[in-house]
């Protein structure tokens, strides 16, 4: 029989044995297959139905969009001749009140003709028919809104409704808005009426930010992209904004690829921590066999059929964990379905998806591989005399260099699956990069422990203190569990007071430091001849409001010294700022705020050619400085100006701030509105908006608090998220911290006896563990807090520019959890030897 | 037979039955027995006989069917499993055949276990002596693997006797050494015993060694089948 025949014979007859002993070798296995192959599975689920959903998400084959005045005559009959079919409508944030107008709310407004919608299905909640519900009848118009807008209002269906001058029915409740915006900033509910009425609300003003809307259907066998290039070839300087239903929802898209790989990258996390779970089963199970493999050598086995034996044997035993993990995988969408789809604007059809199963597998036939093979290598180096007396030195040595080349290898094949398969490789290296510095990090610090453990059992202090002193020696011992559980929950635990730790700091900041300093409204749409009324209008309201007010434009990157902007060519974080059109202003003084960090300003009486005033963060990212030229394009007119200086510009401080201000002299003439803010005092706030509102229907009111409420909230959100992934790497933490110390039960019980035999009394045994496990779990709380609270340290000064307090409430929360969990977890793994009765085992040693 | 009131340990009419798959087993039937404080006494017979539960019913790790056991003037039926433990600590010293000293633990810390469980501020100088008194004295932070045979039944010899119990029980100290190693050991024993008077029980396959005791007591089929004294006990 061949060497690989018989080590399969005696696999098969050694695994008949059953799986006790693997149960933690199984579950870290199916829990990290099962993580990383159900998110991808799910992400498949959620991709598959943004494209299929995509033409219904964007309201068309493709939607064109332009802002403050509609497409020209010529443009609309392009569109019209190549389409099936065509709606036109608008959209604008307004002021919507009840028929005595006093209360109001900001809301967003969208006004469809009756071709809407071109693609997808509009459904009211009555069942009605949306163009039945917003026609004029009995001379008045109708609108239809979201629930959370007749709530604000306290108005139910049947009641009036004002916008600006206009006062309509509200006729119906939306249930189903295809293409209700994707992204995540909402400034209101919504409301709907008909394109046709808008004009009578008095609030088409010039310079106020209205986006016209042209939804187009393709004939039949069109493709949108060359539809949408031959229109930008036949318009080239039109300001259109044509987007392909492919490309409709890129924010959702790139969010959920983004979340993809975050949480494939935590579910190879979970698995490594896993992996550490896995060794320990691997090592403990050669430990057990160590008597059948001394026995096998000493009847002529060679150490490469031994090695053989029980590579197949981990081998079987990793199928079946990976196949049970596929098998979590393969569910997941099925099981997540309800619960993405009210997330999501898309319903999913879960299937099964090869590609995300096969990636799972990947992952987890590697990570047995590299954590399973230095514990199998140790069995076959071993001769069969050291086998027996293999208790304080289990099976040692280090590897080799051939071995330590071999598990490297592996450990690098798993680097790279991740990093390859990932959708953004940079993110993926840098994952990758800091997931081993951390490892590297918590060996050392585990090591650390355990070495200052060593000191402190030989410490006065602790021999006056058996107990504690038997409890440190424990943790210093040879095999003993320290490093596998440092290892293992100190992940969980650091990302828990990382994430604690930067949501207290943002928090901190989004409550205290920025309601503080930040005004209380800001006044949008203000039309230049409305605003010494303004002005006056806010005065007559009590209190002190600060008032600041700018003109303001919107206005679209297109030129970089003359040559087109290509958003490929701009660093990441700053490709945002010439994607769609930005607001600017125009002034002769400096601004208070933002500091002048290259170049100088201008004089007040300047009278040349356009200069501009720019963000020193967004020129680095673009590779300007001062003395290049910017082209932007205003209401379809190009402007090109040189940068004069750059201004270092800190928008967290939510105040009245633009990224781009001109010289005076350019702009005075283009159409504009005002944008103002005020610091009013919080119980005056209603009342300026009422006295506000009462007078120009036309200005909305955007309050801050409301919006920084809403950003916490998001905030907490990712941050809940974030905390049920680490119970991902916490359940799998547990779970090897239950196996590290269960791997040395057997060891334990016979230390338990013999303290017996020498007059130790179970209280006394109870208190050794104790002080064990305890010291264990402060240890692994206090460097996880160390290591996690530098990691959010850095994110909240270095990433987020924050100031930084210590978490101190969020480290004390988490420490109790973590400690909690290495007690329990550890006591589950020795409380059998409490109850050890020494007899039987004295008399089989 | 009544047992003497200076008995440090009298056993009266212990049995002790197990039960097994082939029905309950008679390993004790009725043993009596009264050793005097200072006394060394020799229990030989053959394997099976129930020698080995006789010294764990003295030490107090198994419990007796029926019958009484008093040790040390402690009535060990009385007392709980934590009072027996703590009977140990401040009683008995144990020496086995198979060493058993905690692998993780130095010769240093094995010895000191049992001084520090009975609360010894100076259980590391005491462990340190007692190593030193079996000749050990270089070897305190040898680990149990890292030591012969025969150290490591002196360090159990060191740790047995480091608490001054007044009772010692060995069971077959010397079956896991060769000829030369186990004679070393023996007389590390028995000098140990004269010099702190301690009682010793000694269980031995060795007529020999049995003869040193100052009385031999023969068990068999779970009952004591005769006792002799010895008239050249050794000092």
């Amino acid at each position: 029989m061949s060497d690989l025949a018989l080590a399969f014979t005696w696999a098969r007859r050694e695994l008949r044995a059953g799986l006790s002993g693997f149960w933690v070798f199984l579950a870290c296995l199916a829990l990290g297959v099962g993580a990383i192959a159900g998110v991808g599975a799910v992400s498949q689920a959620v991709q598959e139905a943004l494209q299929r959903d995509a033409r219904a998400l964007a309201g068309g084959d493709v939607v064109v969009r332009t802002s403050y005045e509609p497409a020209g005559p010529d443009q609309i009959a392009w569109m019209q001749e190549r389409s099936a079919a065509l709606s036109r409508g608008l959209e604008m944030r307004v002021m919507a009140g009840g028929a005595d107008a006093i209360e109001r709310r900001l809301s967003e407004l969208k006004a469809v003709d009756q071709a809407y919608p071109v693609a997808g299905t509009f459904a009211l909640r009555d069942g009605g028919a949306l163009h039945h519900a917003l026609a004029e009848r009995d001379g008045r118009w109708g609108a239809v809104a979201e629930e959370g807008l007749l709530d604000l209002l306290g108005l139910a269906v049947g009641d009036p409704l004002t916008v600006g001058s206009q006062t309509y029915q509200l006729r119906g409740i939306i249930a189903q808005e295809p293409d209700r915006s994707t992204s995540l900033a909402s400034f209101g509910p919504r409301l709907m009426v008909a394109a046709a009425s808008v004009e009578g609300t008095g609030l088409i003003l010039p310079g106020s930010l209205i986006r016209y809307v042209y939804r187009v259907a393709l004939m039949p066998r069109a493709d949108p992209l060359d539809w949408a290039a031959a229109l930008e070839d036949r318009f080239p300087s039109a300001p259109l904004r044509i987007t392909p239903a492919s490309r409709a929802a890129p924010g959702l898209g790139e969010t959920v690829g983004r979340l993809t790989l975050f949480l494939t990258l935590v579910g190879l996390t979970a698995l490594l921590i896993g992996g550490i779970g896995i060794a320990n089963a691997v090592q403990s199970f050669m430990g057990r066999k160590a008597g059948t493999i001394a026995i096998l050598k000493c009847v002529g086995a060679p150490a490469r059929l031994i090695l053989l034996t029980y590579g197949v044997q981990t081998a079987a035993l990793a199928l079946l964990g990976i196949a049970v993990g596929l098998g979590l995988g393969t569910a997941a969408p099925f099981v997540l379905a309800a619960l993405l789809e009210s997330l999501l604007p898309v319903k999913l059809e879960p299937g099964i998806y090869p590609l995300a199963l096969l990636q799972g597998a990947a992952f987890g036939v590697l990570t047995t591989a590299a954590f399973a093979l230095w514990p199998l290598l140790k069995s076959r180096r071993i001769a069969a005399a050291r086998l027996f007396r293999d208790m304080v030195a289990p099976a040692g040595g280090r590897p080799t260099l051939v071995e330590a080349g071999v598990i490297a290898g592996l450990l690098a094949l798993l680097a790279l699956l991740a990093v390859t398969t990932a959708e953004q490789p940079g993110f993926a290296v840098w994952f990758v990069g800091a997931v081993a510095a951390a490892f590297i990090l918590f060996f050392l610090a585990a090591h650390g422990l355990a070495a200052v453990a060593r000191r402190l059992a030989q410490t006065r202090l602790a021999r006056l203190r058996p107990s504690l002193r038997l409890a440190l020696a424990n943790l210093s011992r040879p095999g003993a569990p320290t490093v596998s559980v440092v290892l293992s929950l100190g992940f969980g635990v650091t990302v828990l007071v990382a994430v604690a730790g930067i949501e207290a700091n943002l928090g901190k900041t989004l409550r205290e430091d920025l309601p503080a300093q930040a005004p209380t409204f800001f006044f949008v749409d203000i039309q230049p001849n409305q605003l010494a009324n303004f002005r006056e209008t806010v005065a007559t309201v009590p209190g002190e409001h600060a008032l600041v007010a700018r003109p303001m434009l919107r206005a679209r990157i297109v030129k970089i010294n003359g040559q087109p902007v290509r958003e490929e060519d701009l660093a990441e974080n700053v490709r945002w700022s010439v994607r769609s059109e930005r607001g600017l202003t125009y002034q002769a003084e400096p601004p208070d705020n933002g500091a002048i960090v290259a170049g100088r300003w201008w004089s007040a009486d300047y009278k040349g050619p356009p200069l501009i005033s720019f963000h020193a963060g967004i020129a680095a990212g673009m590779g300007i400085g001062v003395g290049d030229t910017l082209t932007f394009n205003i209401l379809g007119r190009e402007i090109t100006a040189t940068i004069a200086n750059l201004r270092a510009i800190d928008f967290r401080s939510v105040r009245m701030q633009f990224s781009t201000i001109f010289a005076p002299g350019t702009l005075e003439a283009a159409p504009h509105t005002i944008l103002a803010t005020t610091r009013t005092p919080p119980e005056q706030a209603s009342a300026l908006v009422r006295a506000v509102s009462a007078k120009f229907p036309n200005i909305s009111a955007v309050r801050v608090k409301e919006a920084l409420e809403s950003f916490d909230n998001l905030i907490r959100q990712i941050g809940n998220a974030i905390r049920v992934i680490a119970a991902v790497g916490l359940i799998a933490g547990v779970l090897v911290l239950a196996s590290a110390v269960a791997a040395g039960q057997q060891a334990r019980r016979h230390d338990a006896v013999i303290l017996k035999v020498l007059g130790a009394t179970r209280p006394n045994v109870l208190a050794i563990y104790l002080w064990e496990f305890g010291v264990l779990g402060i240890g692994t709380v206090g460097i996880a807090a160390v290591i996690g609270g530098t990691a959010a340290y850095i994110v909240v000064t270095g990433v987020m520019s924050l100031q930084w307090t210590l978490p101190l409430g969020a480290i004390l929360l988490t420490a109790p959890l973590a400690l909690a969990i290495t007690l329990v977890a550890g006591f589950a793994g020795v409380w059998q030897t409490l109850g050890q009765k020494p007899a039987p085992l004295l008399r089989n040693a | 037979m009544l047992a003497p009131s200076d008995s440090v340990i009298a056993l009266e009419d212990v049995h002790l039955t197990l039960g097994s798959a082939a029905g309950p087993v008679n390993i004790l039937r009725g043993i009596d027995l009264s050793v005097a404080a200072g006394e060394t006494v020799g229990v030989v017979g053959p394997s099976g006989s129930g020698k080995t539960t006789m010294l764990m019913i003295i030490a107090g790790l198994e419990r007796p069917s029926a019958g009484s056991v008093r040790v040390a003037g402690n009535d060990l039926n009385r007392l709980s499993e934590d009072g027996l433990a703590r009977f140990r600590r401040d009683h008995v010293g144990i020496v086995f055949q198979a060493f058993h000293l905690v692998p993780t633990m130095t010769a240093l810390e094995n010895v000191a276990v049992p001084l520090e469980l009975a609360g010894r501020k100076d259980a590391f100088e005491r462990a340190a002596a007692a190593l030193e008194a079996v000749g050990l004295g270089h070897r305190l932070t040898h680990y149990p693997s890292q030591l012969s045979g025969g150290e490591q039944q002196r360090v159990a010899i060191a740790r047995a006797f480091a608490p001054g119990p007044r009772v010692l029980l060995a069971d077959e100290p010397t079956g896991n050494l060769d000829g030369d190693t186990g004679q070393q050991v023996i007389e590390l024993l028995f000098e140990q015993c004269a010099r702190e008077g301690t009682t010793l029980v000694l269980i031995t396959h060795d007529p020999a060694l049995a003869s040193r005791c100052s009385r031999q007591v023969r068990v068999a089929d779970g009952r004591i089948a005769g006792s002799e004294a010895e008239a050249e006990a050794v000092a």
